[in-house]
């Protein structure tokens, strides 16, 4: 029987009450530990598709007839468009269709940004429908930009937090340090650019679409263009990187929809490289002032923040001091948000957003008072350890233990040291990281096993080209007690399969991994069921191992073909539900990296030398899955900490790095050793997996370790992101005059 | 658009000038002509109109970065130089000529802002961000100069040999001025053909990027001993590469409120490569 319960949802750290469905009979946990296929290495299950280039990206799709769009975008940061000349688009080469503000969700005659969407044309070819963009003669009226994130009447309604008398505590302090500190905006820079192309079959309207979540497609889409959801077909079958920009649609996807009807042709809507490094979202600027006490034991007594998040024209105001709040067992600790609304491009989710960012400023905070105690950084972090965040305790936290298995890299520190040499001075940083990854329901997946023993997993998720093709594939395989390689995974289709999660929030593996598991298990129920009927024997002392029906007394082994060969042609049928979270429990991810760096201190030239994360996230499903997950971290970390920048002009807010050469992400070579070790701790409160999610913590600790390494390298506190030449040189003049004064100081004392 | 292929020197210059323009390695061309920056109704190929290859000092202007960058009779500052510009891929197609006309990086200029290089009266990077522009001669005009291998060949003492002259590297070379915004002296219709690069007793190319790999010289120092005799050039540091006569030239930059830091690096790497070529200034 369907059992209706309420239960709590959580997004990133707010709770909601949702209605959920569940399974009378939740299954046990398996024992901790690799089992025969999960927790194994399993190679990608559809390496060889992607190898070969036989993978269907959204870009690769070619219909016939198919109409290309080109988006008119404003070259202002803040402009009002005027007029445009729809005819004279229409009447141009090739063109087929002219949208103008107004006419598709995104299109806005007023731009509040560079690169802001206002019109759009669809031709035969795409560098027709480019043509015709001049055609339009857009006329504008310019308007002053707001740039200044740091101007109050820019800001919302702050987000604020305030636990214990930061006042008191601050009072309390035998050592206060405060320091500001600022991070720069990034871009995903996703391998495929945002995109969709939108056919009408029928009355049903399908969008081809690269995204983290077709079901929000769906209903977003569908809401638009106020049709019933179920005409709205969603497809992503392979995708090539979203990292939070490909959550909803945007002004692409109601485009190309808008187009296909109103040309009865299938359209595409694809943002080239440029409009991607303009308008396909960032991770936000933000400054950050930040004040921490502490008693001479290195207790923490106070922790405070003020933080400005430059959200840009229609971003949102992210949880920039999660970190300050939620890491450490502190007192009194008061923090404010400030979400500034300017004329830049707008903010969306990008890997961790806000923690990242946070992280940075709180991690460097605490190390600048480590140093100004003159305590060890790991062990203040171990003295202040959090045991519940807000009277809620964790359903697991093996922080602690990541701090043991850090302590053999923090132990490198002296030896790294004694390496310097010349003007390459080296040094070692920690930084810990908390987040969210528990995921939660609803999700659903179904499982066929057909006469030839295969098994086909359909789930109307996405695989956004983290392997979840071969978590589930291994997860499935695991309980149905067959070889991974008779497991397909049928995803990317909202018409083909039930509800599942958004791909976002480190929640694919938690989300989905317990109702695909579920799923095999009733299939795998149903199986020795007939087998139990069909050879005569207790349905208790059967299980499927290897393949086979085997009996627990070692005397029956029957190939699990035979069985369901029974039923020819028919299937055996599994459904399972994602469960719910457990209640009143903070379900969070915990990790710390450990980082080597050398810094040539005349030329201001930092390298990273090594990285060693250590997480806690439950359950590791698929550990060479999860590799990628640390070692894509790490190295995204490294772009923002070193490299990476969207800049704009100061006057005109115009982005000026539009392309690759001049917007920089790492190199293969600016990667450095990456030492993975995940402590493999199923969650005992979660699901029937006891796994979380890893998409996002492993970029979270990794500027902060850096900058700490820096410090102890060179004794230079950088507190800017991305530390460039121009930063490091800055940092360590700095301290070179501070260590000068110092002098003067005792000198004059003596 | 068209493309011809001529078969000689003559052939090509006879289809230089009026709307078409030369094309090598095309890595830099092509993205100009795509983005409307350079506005060419013909491009004359000249591979087959250009010597390519190394006899001896002699180097044709049709050679591949990746050929000099593996030979060890180039002296090691412009092998340095060619290793450490742009790509494995960029380098088997960018060639040596092509590579001394490479247009600066300046995000203003790429971008088509109405600058002073680009004709206009003033140069934006100057009020705005130039965290990667120029420390010297830029008074008018901050771009930087890309080439790493200008750089090699200027403290090197090059020679081009073109269609119509002989000439030190260093005349291939001018600021802008209100004049004539172009950067190069070379005419519209006449070609690099081959370079003469003298041996140098020792030689170093050092170069400070934004990152390890695939990146224009913040600063790239560039330095060549003969006997007693040591030249010195800078990559990236002015619109065009820029030769300095003693260490003591640093002193004498133009640094921008956001290139100052440039200037130390390239007092540090100047100091490194007149070690690196035994010199008693270093």
């Amino acid at each position: 029987m369907a059992r209706l319960i309420k239960t709590e949802k959580e997004v990133e750290g707010r709770y909601e009450d949702v209605w959920l469905v569940v399974e009378e009979d939740p299954l046990e946990q398996w024992p901790a530990g690799a089992r025969t296929i999960v927790g194994q290495e399993t190679v990608r299950v559809d390496a060889p598709q992607r190898i070969r280039g036989e993978a269907r990206y959204t870009a690769d799709l070619q219909f016939p007839g198919m109409l290309h769009t080109a988006v008119l975008r404003s070259p202002h940061a803040h402009a009002r468009v005027k007029s445009i000349d729809r005819e004279r688009a229409l009447a141009a080469a090739g063109v087929r269709g002219v949208l103008g503000p107004g006419e598709a969700k995104g299109l806005e005659d007023v731009a509040g940004y560079h690169g802001a969407p206002v019109a759009a044309v669809a031709a035969e070819t795409f560098a027709q429908a480019q043509a015709a963009l001049e055609q339009l003669g857009a006329e504008w009226e310019v308007l002053e930009p707001a740039l200044d994130p740091d101007r109050s009447e820019r800001h919302d309604d702050p987000n604020r937090y305030e636990r214990g008398d930061l006042e008191a505590g601050l009072a309390e302090a035998d050592v206060v340090v405060e320091a500001e500190y600022r991070t720069q905006s990034v871009l995903h820079n996703s391998f495929e650019t945002h995109q969709a192309v939108c056919r009408w079959e029928g009355d049903v309207l399908e969008v081809y679409i690269s995204t983290q979540y077709i079901w929000g497609i769906r209903d977003s889409v569908a809401s638009e263009l106020d049709l019933p959801p179920d005409k709205v077909r969603v497809v992503c079958e392979y995708m090539g990187g979203g990292f939070g920009s490909k959550n909803s649609p945007d002004e692409y996807t109601f485009v190309a929809a808008e187009l296909a009807k109103r040309t009865g042709r299938p359209v595409r809507c694809a943002l080239t490289r440029r409009e991607e490094n303009l308008a396909a979202g960032n991770r936000n600027a933000t400054i950050q002032r930040l004040v921490a006490g502490a008693r001479s034991d290195g207790t923490l007594t106070a922790l405070g923040g003020e933080f400005v998040n430059s959200v840009g024209w229609s971003g949102w105001n992210a949880s920039t001091d999660g970190p300050m709040r939620m890491l450490y067992d502190c007192p009194n600790v008061r923090t404010v948000v400030h979400g500034a609304k300017i004329n830049t491009p707008p903010m969306k989710a990008f890997r961790a957003p806000g923690f990242v960012e946070g992280t940075f400023g709180l991690e460097c905070l605490l190390d600048e008072l480590a140093a100004k105690l003159d305590l060890d950084p790991l062990e203040l972090r171990r003295k202040n350890y959090a045991h519940a965040t807000n009277d809620r305790p964790y359903s697991s936290k093996n922080l602690m233990e990541c701090y043991r298995r850090a302590e053999t890299h923090w132990e490198r520190r002296h030896e790294v040291r004694s390496r310097s040499d010349g003007p390459w001075k080296r040094g070692v940083g920690l930084a810990s990281q908390i987040w969210y990854g528990g995921g939660g329901p609803p999700s659903y997946a179904w499982i066929r096993v057909g006469s030839d023993g295969r098994a086909t997993v359909i789930t109307a998720m996405q695989d956004i080209g983290t392997g979840t093709r071969t978590a589930m594939a291994q997860i499935a395989a695991e309980e149905l007690g067959i070889p991974v390689d008779r497991v397909e995974v049928s995803l990317g289709d909202s018409a083909r399969g039930p509800f599942a999660s958004i791909s976002a929030g480190s929640s694919t593996v938690p989300s989905m991994g317990p109702a695909v598991r579920q799923a095999a298990h009733d299939a795998k129920r149903q199986i020795l069921e007939i087998a139990s009927q069909r050879y005569d024997r207790e349905e208790r002392v059967l299980d499927l191992k290897d393949g086979d029906v085997v009996s627990t007394d070692g005397n029956l082994l029957i190939p699990l073909t035979e069985v369901v060969g029974l039923l020819d042609d028919a299937q055996v049928l599994g459904k399972g539900a994602r469960g719910p979270n457990p209640t009143g429990m903070n379900v969070l991810t915990f990790g710390c990296h450990v980082a080597e760096v050398a810094v040539d201190v005349e030329t201001g030239e930092v390298q990273v030398e090594r990285i060693a994360a250590i997480h806690d996230v439950g359950r590791v499903i698929s550990p060479l899955q999860a590799s990628s997950q640390v070692e894509g971290g790490v190295i995204q970390g490294i772009g923002h900490t070193l490299s990476e920048e969207r800049l704009l002009d100061p006057h005109s807010g115009a982005v000026l790095t539009q392309t690759l050469d001049a917007y920089r992400l790492p190199t293969i070579a600016d990667v450095p050793e990456i030492v993975m070790d995940l402590v493999d701790e199923p969650d005992e409160h979660l699901t029937n997996l006891g796994s979380k999610g890893l998409g996002e913590p492993p970029i979270i600790p990794v500027a902060a370790a850096i900058a700490n390494a820096i410090r102890d390298a060179t004794g230079a506190d950088v507190r800017s992101l991305p530390i460039t030449r121009e930063e490091m040189l800055r940092a360590l003049r700095e301290a070179e005059e501070r260590a000068k004064a110092k002098d003067k100081v005792a000198a004059g004392s003596s | 658009m068209q493309l011809v292929r001529p078969e000689s020197a003559d052939d090509a210059v006879a289809a230089l000038g009026n709307g078409s323009r030369a094309v090598a390695g095309g890595t830099d061309l092509v993205p100009l002509v795509r983005d409307g920056i350079v506005e060419a109704d013909t491009l004359v190929h000249v591979s087959r109109a250009v010597p390519r290859g190394i006899d001896g000092t002699r180097i044709g202007a049709g050679t591949a970065l990746a050929e000099l960058e593996a030979d060890t009779q180039i002296p090691e500052t412009l092998r340095e130089a060619c290793r450490l510009a742009a790509s494995p891929q960029l380098r088997s197609m960018g060639t040596v000529g092509g590579n001394l006309l490479q247009a600066t990086r300046c995000w203003y200029w790429r971008l088509q802002y109405p600058c002073y290089l680009h004709g206009g009266d003033v140069c934006h990077a100057r009020a705005g961000v130039h965290r990667e522009h120029a420390i010297f001669g830029n008074e008018r005009c901050a771009s930087a100069h890309p080439s790493d291998v200008a750089a090699a060949l200027l403290a090197l003492g090059a020679t081009l040999r073109t269609t119509r002259r002989t000439l030190p590297l260093a005349d291939l070379y001018r600021l802008p001025s209100d004049d004539d915004r172009n950067v190069t002296t070379l005419a519209p219709d006449e070609l690099i053909l081959e370079l003469e690069v003298p041996p140098a007793d020792a030689s170093a190319y050092l170069k400070a990027m934004d990152r390890k790999r695939w990146a224009f010289p913040l600063v790239g120092v560039a330095a060549a001993r003969s006997g007693a005799e040591v030249r010195i050039a800078l990559a990236g540091v002015a619109p065009v590469p820029w030769l300095l006569t003693s260490g003591d030239d640093l002193e004498s930059a133009t640094p921008l409120p956001g290139t100052a830091y440039k200037v130390d690096i390239a007092r540090a790497l100047v100091s490194r490569a007149l070690t690196a070529v035994g010199s008693p200034a270093g």
